[in-house]
């Protein structure tokens, strides 16, 4: 086992290194915000698919953080100015006015930027997400867990208020009032489930996710669903201690992931599923369009049916184990735990439940279900006013 | 024996103090860098990266032509100013940790100017005056706990900072908040910025603000019967007592000095950072501009003049450490840049600390004793019910 | 030699403790403050050591308890010769001290302050050991403490029985204690009296350091005199009386310029009318009518004082140190706020007030601490010479710059007319000799053109030369028509400089009399606290 390892080992360092002199023939950047790597989410997640890309396409990849919002653009125009970038991918919607300022000034450069449509430009690609669809997917599950188990409501910790989140919260009400119309179609009874939702206003202060979740908790939240990258770490802490108080291992509450499959976190016990945004898939896919020839400037849409974000399936957690593996966070050797945990997670989610989120998906990916979303506090609060879900 | 040790490494300590401090500050401060750029030097080797290209990457970055001259510039004008709340109280003996939590208000109160109309000239000067009275109304409170009820300047300032950066957050996400985009305050308006200094750079006209700020504190520390009180008073309370001076003025007078400073520093920061011009939620850009301005104030030697120098200085490692990331054959990971820096800031600030140190050691007595007495009170009360 | 002498011989070396033998102390500015000093301390031994202050009284003790190591001299135990590098080792070999001004953590408990003393930097405090230990010590000595209070709720009386349970605990056999009753209350006096006499009987040598007459005849069983650095008497109490003491801690007159020396014809005159002046005793420059005060650790300080000084006269207030006179002076400087009482300036109230205030009244304060009084030292000679008028016109410009032509131009003239020695007007304060920087304050407040001077210690720790170029500038403003109102320990300088003499003990004047009817055995004894003459000891 031991040596077949180090002999996968050596021939994927052989082949990249191969693959490093054979092709290099340009450089890539990925400029990430004041978050920064480390979040298993997110961040993580637009270096994984750039790496990948520049693995693939032979180029050369740079990383570069940002220890405050004022090197923003200082650090775009840096890279920008040496002129040796094929391509400057910006992760987060924090760098989009940076990105704009520096786009005009480097009309040469190519430029993307993941979560931000509204600055455009003749060399920026925009790649967005239609989040709402993966979140209705992730709502609907929790509602009809909720249901099940008698719950009285679903959680879900928020950053930043921002449009991007609103997407979220936006698909994640829709699905909660869809899971609810479903089990009231199956069993008859309207269920009594409503929202608990916090915009934390940060993006990094893990012990915010921490605080709010553990509040949802006390209440009586059948799961939090993690909207706020790194937060999510708080998150499952509140969730793990519940549990541990409570004497339980598994099943309900149930902790939702974000961005990337978070599945696997907490060795699996209690990560029921994630509303997957995969932020890899647009960076990759924007290295490739320069690799290949084919950048366009403007917004791309990723959705459900272009693979760009959806609910965690047990392929995906095969992928993301890797991925956490990468990131130092596990081992090899916890995977199979990691696995086996999941699965029993999951099965004590009736299979009717899974597949009233399958039909969902289907429905959304044939166009007969359409889920709300919203861009504007104003488009958010008609949402709000249409599923209120408990609240006022 | 190990009295014999003691003694002989007793007296060379005392010997190499003396050497120290008999040094020309300037040189001291030269040796100081090399030893923090040593040390850096020396954590970028272990870990593997070449500390020769990557300070190469870092000179560059920082002053190798007009575009890094003028980077370092734009990141050292706020520090300045937030050196300057710092080192004011420290020449009038105390601690005041609060320019971080003032550089907030002045920020906020800057953003305010957004809603209104007036001709460009006003409106900028309306901005810088909204700011500072904003950053100084901010540290008169801790001031007037300390006057009043004996509070602890440290302790206010701090709990400030955090009341500040809430109450930030909170005017930011609900008050101030852009409709169109709910991560940032609204921007200030065009006529409003400090206008672009160099093109295509962060420098903006908010440098002169900073440095002329820097001069006529100056001038009021070192030529006005307001600074000699104030710095008579940080020498030798005692001895000002003697000389008629009221320490009371003097603690205010610095404080809302520096809180005008702290205040001007956020406006710098909203009015003449690119490409915002607003405070985005979670303050990303304004986070630790204050606390930053404390190392800034001790490599300065907590000088007016020696601030400008070192922000200049402190700017260029931010400026050239953006560079280390990316440059040529060895980049060096962000994390790994924060160490250099933080290994060489170190370095730079330790004469200044010593020189301070009786005021330390007096602050932490202080402060301990203030400790001790309110966990007694507690343990008091809990006694008696 | 017989075996008998021998073997009393032997007796008598192992009988002593430790034994000081001519140690001469210079310190590192030259001042002789110990020659050749020889001491024996013996066991279930109370010594008093009497002088007057700068006697070398605390000198000797700390090169005792190894807080200084002598210029000349050793110190022998009867093992040997022993050598103390720090106040640790000496307590290792059972000497300790408790000074004056406590040592203690006022928030810690005694317990804690205790156990920090025992303990290296590093190690962890094993308080409970510390307070086990502690009971049992208060058991056997019979002194006690609370132990779970923080110190700064005790009494000072208390404060001072923890700073003797910190060394008491330290198992030493030779206790110093500085001064220990000036700052206690009279049943606190009788309380530490009690426990020494506990102690003696327990074997233990004790070494109080005092000057005070009586508790020295209360006691000791032994007196050792100071007076200039020289052991002038040692001698058993039991035989001694009150006026030799006074006569051996006070001495004959030394070569301070006596003051018939200075006064010329024209002069003698003047101090006439300032006699008559006092016969008639209407109110002076300076008028003080009942003032009472309290010290810092709140005892009663000054004591219901009245007395006035008129225009012309230097008023001398003698006494030793912590009688009371600093809190007089701070009283009316304005930096002490008085419980109650009158005091004036040509009339003005000035209780209460500021100094600065004080200042435009025309009073010229010259501090007795220059280095924590009187100027600043990081500042220039230029900022040191206007500090306390730095607000006056002549100093402040518009929009209160500083006038820096105006203040070079004073400082020069401060230096000519005085006499300071500096590199210039911007030399830091720090880098001036003492009588250099002396010279500063005396000049700043004289240039005042003040109508009254406060000078405390005018004098103190400077050389010869400048002492008395200072006391020349003193007598020459009372000549000039100014009051003076002089305090100082200095005795000759009070004799030599003053019309008329207080002695102040216990924040009271003792007397206030003509230096012609005052001999120095009757000084003594006053500034010893003892009125009526011909007490035995």
């Amino acid at each position: 086992m031991k040596r077949l390892l180090g002999v996968l080992v050596i021939l994927v360092l052989g082949i990249s290194l191969v693959g490093m002199i054979g092709l290099a023939e340009g450089k890539v950047a990925v400029v990430l915000d004041v978050g920064g790597r480390g979040d298993l989410s997110f961040n993580d997640m637009g270096f994984k698919g750039t790496d990948q890309a520049a693995r693939d396409f032979g180029y050369e990849m740079v990383e570069i953080q940002c220890a405050t919002a004022a090197d923003y653009l200082p650090n775009l125009r840096n890279v920008a100015r040496t002129g040796e970038f094929d391509l400057i991918i910006c992760v987060g919607f924090l760098l989009g006015d940076a990105l704009g300022t520096a786009a005009e000034e480097f009309p040469e450069q190519k430029f993307a930027i993941i979560d931000v449509g509204w600055i455009t430009g003749p060399n920026i690609m925009n790649i967005v997400y239609r989040e709402n669809e993966a979140s209705a997917l992730v709502g609907a599950l929790g509602a009809l867990a909720a249901a099940e188990y008698g719950y009285d409501y679903v959680g879900v910790v928020l950053g930043i208020e921002i449009p991007v989140l609103y997407h979220f919260e936006a698909g994640y009400r829709f699905g909660i009032d869809w899971g609810i119309k479903k089990y009231t179609e199956v069993k008859g009874t309207t269920p009594d489930v409503g929202l608990l939702y916090t915009y934390t206003g940060t993006f990094s202060d893990i012990t915010l996710g921490k605080a709010a979740s553990e509040a949802m908790l006390a209440q009586g939240a059948v799961a939090i669903y993690n909207v706020a990258g790194p937060l999510g770490i708080g998150d499952l802490e509140a969730v793990t201690e519940f549990h541990d108080n409570a004497g339980t291992t598994f099943g309900p509450p149930y902790f939702f992931g974000v961005d990337a499959n978070q599945d696997w976190m907490g060795n699996g016990l209690h990560a029921l599923a994630s509303g997957m945004k995969r932020v890899d898939t647009g960076c990759y896919n924007a290295v490739k369009a320069v690799a290949e020839g084919t950048f366009t400037a403007g917004v791309t849409s990723l959705g459900l049916a272009e693979g760009g974000v959806g609910i965690s399936k047990m392929r995906d957690l095969i992928e993301f184990v890797d991925f956490g593996i990468g990131a130092g966070a596990i081992t090899l050797l916890d995977v199979p735990s990691i696995v086996y945990n999941w699965v029993r997670n999951r099965l004590t989610v009736p299979g009717w439940i899974w597949d009233a989120v399958d039909e969902l998906e289907a429905g959304i990916l044939d166009g007969s279900i359409v889920v709300p979303t919203a861009d504007t506090g104003n488009e958010m609060a008609a949402v709000r006013a249409e599923y209120t879900l408990g609240a006022p | 024996m190990s009295s014999e040790v003691t003694k002989s490494s007793s007296r060379l300590w005392r010997a190499t103090g003396r050497t120290l401090t008999g040094l020309n500050p300037a040189l001291e401060s030269v040796l100081a860098g090399v030893v923090g750029l040593l040390a850096g030097a020396l954590l970028m080797w272990i870990w593997g990266y070449d500390p020769w290209k990557a300070y190469m990457a870092m000179f560059r970055g920082a002053y190798g032509d007009s575009y890094g001259l003028a980077s370092s510039a734009a990141r050292g004008a706020p520090l300045i100013l937030t050196a300057l709340t710092f080192s004011i109280c420290v020449r009038a003996g105390m601690f005041n940790i609060g320019a971080e939590g003032q550089l907030y208000m002045g920020a906020i109160a800057a953003v305010t100017i957004g809603y209104f109309t007036l001709p460009s000239g006003l409106h900028i000067t309306a901005g810088i005056i909204f700011a500072m009275i904003a950053g100084a109304v901010w540290s008169l409170v801790p001031a007037i706990l300390k006057l009043t009820r004996g509070v602890h300047e440290v302790i206010s300032t701090i709990m400030f900072n955090w009341i500040a950066r809430f109450l930030a957050f909170y005017m930011v996400a609900f008050i101030l908040v852009d409709p169109m985009r709910g991560e940032k305050t609204i921007s200030i308006p065009m006529n409003a910025r400090f206008p672009i200094l160099v093109r295509g750079t962060d420098l903006s006209y908010s440098l002169f603000a900073a440095v002329l700020f820097a001069i006529v504190i100056y001038f009021i520390l070192w030529h006005t019967t307001m600074g000699y009180e104030v710095r008579a008073s940080g020498f030798n309370p005692k001895a000002a007592r003697y000389g008629g001076i009221k320490s009371k003025r003097t603690m205010l007078t610095s404080f809302i000095l520096g809180g005008l400073a702290a205040g001007l520093a956020g406006a710098t920061v909203v009015m003449g950072n690119p490409p915002t011009y607003a405070v985005i939620s979670g303050l990303p850009q304004l986070m630790n501009v204050g606390f930053d301005g404390m190392a800034v104030a001790m490599v300065g030697r907590n000088h007016p003049i020696g601030i400008i120098i070192a922000a200049l200085f402190f700017g260029g490692l931010t400026a050239g450490g953006r560079v280390m990331q990316f440059y040529g054959s060895n980049p060096v990971p962000l994390e790994m840049v924060r160490i250099v820096m933080g290994a060489i800031v170190l370095a730079m600030s330790i004469p200044e600390l010593f020189r301070i140190f009786p005021a330390i050691k007096k602050q932490g007595t202080e402060l301990f004793s203030l400790l001790r007495r309110l966990t007694s009170r507690v343990s008091h009360k809990e006694g008696s019910a | 030699m017989t075996e008998s002498t021998a073997r009393a011989k032997e007796k008598e070396e192992q009988e002593f403790f430790l034994r000081a033998e001519k140690i001469t102390k210079v310190y590192s500015d030259g001042t002789v403050a110990l020659k050749e000093a020889t001491l024996e301390i013996h066991p279930s031994e109370i010594i008093g050591l009497l002088g007057e202050n700068g006697a070398g009284k605390t000198t000797l003790t700390k090169i005792l308890s190894g807080l200084l190591p002598p210029t000349k001299g050793r110190v022998i135990s009867p093992r040997g010769p022993v050598r103390f590098g720090s106040p640790r080792e000496a307590l290792d070999f059972g000497i300790g001290m408790v000074y004056q001004h406590f040592a203690l953590v006022g928030t810690f408990t005694a317990a804690e302050n205790v156990a920090l003393s025992h303990e290296h930097p590093f190690s962890t405090i094993q308080l409970a050991d510390t307070k086990k230990g502690l009971e049992q010590l208060m058991e056997e000595s019979g002194l006690h403490v609370p132990l779970d209070v923080p110190v700064e709720k005790l009494a000072v009386g208390e404060q001072q029985r923890v700073e003797v349970l910190k060394v008491l605990s330290r198992d030493v056999d030779l206790l110093i204690l500085d001064e220990p009753t000036s700052v206690l209350t009279p049943l606190e006096v009788n309380e530490l009296f009690a426990l020494l006499r506990r102690l003696r009987k327990d074997g233990k040598s004790i070494i109080f350091i005092t000057h005070k007459l009586k508790e020295v005849g209360s006691i000791t069983d032994r007196v050792v005199v100071l007076r200039h650095g020289e052991m002038v008497g040692d001698l058993k109490t039991a035989g001694a009386t009150t006026e030799q003491l006074a006569r051996l801690m006070v001495g004959k007159a030394i070569d301070v310029e006596a003051r018939a020396v200075e006064l010329t014809e024209e002069e003698l005159p003047h101090r006439e009318s300032a006699r008559v002046e006092e016969m008639k005793s209407g109110p002076g420059i300076l008028h003080v009518e009942n003032l009472n005060a309290r010290g810092d650790t709140g005892k009663i300080a000054v004591e219901d004082l009245s007395f006035d000084v008129h225009a012309g006269e230097i008023f001398g207030v003698a006494g030793v140190e912590g009688n009371g006179q600093t809190e007089l002076v701070e009283s009316l400087t304005g930096l002490r706020v008085p419980t109650s009482g009158v005091a004036t300036i040509n009339g003005t109230n000035i209780l209460g007030k500021d100094p600065r205030e004080i200042y435009r009244l025309g009073v010229a304060h010259i501090p007795e601490n220059r280095w924590e009084l009187g100027l600043i030292l990081p500042f220039t000679l230029a900022e040191n010479a206007i500090l306390g008028v730095h607000q006056w016109d002549e100093f402040k410009g518009p929009l209160s710059f500083l006038r820096r032509r105006k203040i070079n131009q004073h400082v020069q003239e401060l230096m000519e007319r005085f006499e300071i020695r500096a590199t210039g007007p911007s030399a830091p304060a720090k880098s001036l000799s003492g009588g250099n920087q002396q010279k500063l304050i005396v000049g700043r407040e004289l240039a005042k053109n003040p109508d009254i001077i406060v000078a405390a210690q005018p004098t103190r720790g400077l050389d010869i030369g400048s002492a008395q170029y200072i006391r020349d500038l003193l007598v020459e403003m009372r000549n000039n028509g100014r009051a003076i109102l002089l305090v100082s320990a200095d005795l000759d300088e009070v004799l030599a400089l003053s019309d008329r003499i207080a002695i102040m003990y216990e924040g009271r004047f003792m007397t206030i009399a003509l230096p012609a009817d005052l001999d120095r055995e009757t000084i003594g004894l006053l500034m010893g606290g003892v009125t009526a003459v011909k007490e035995g000891v």
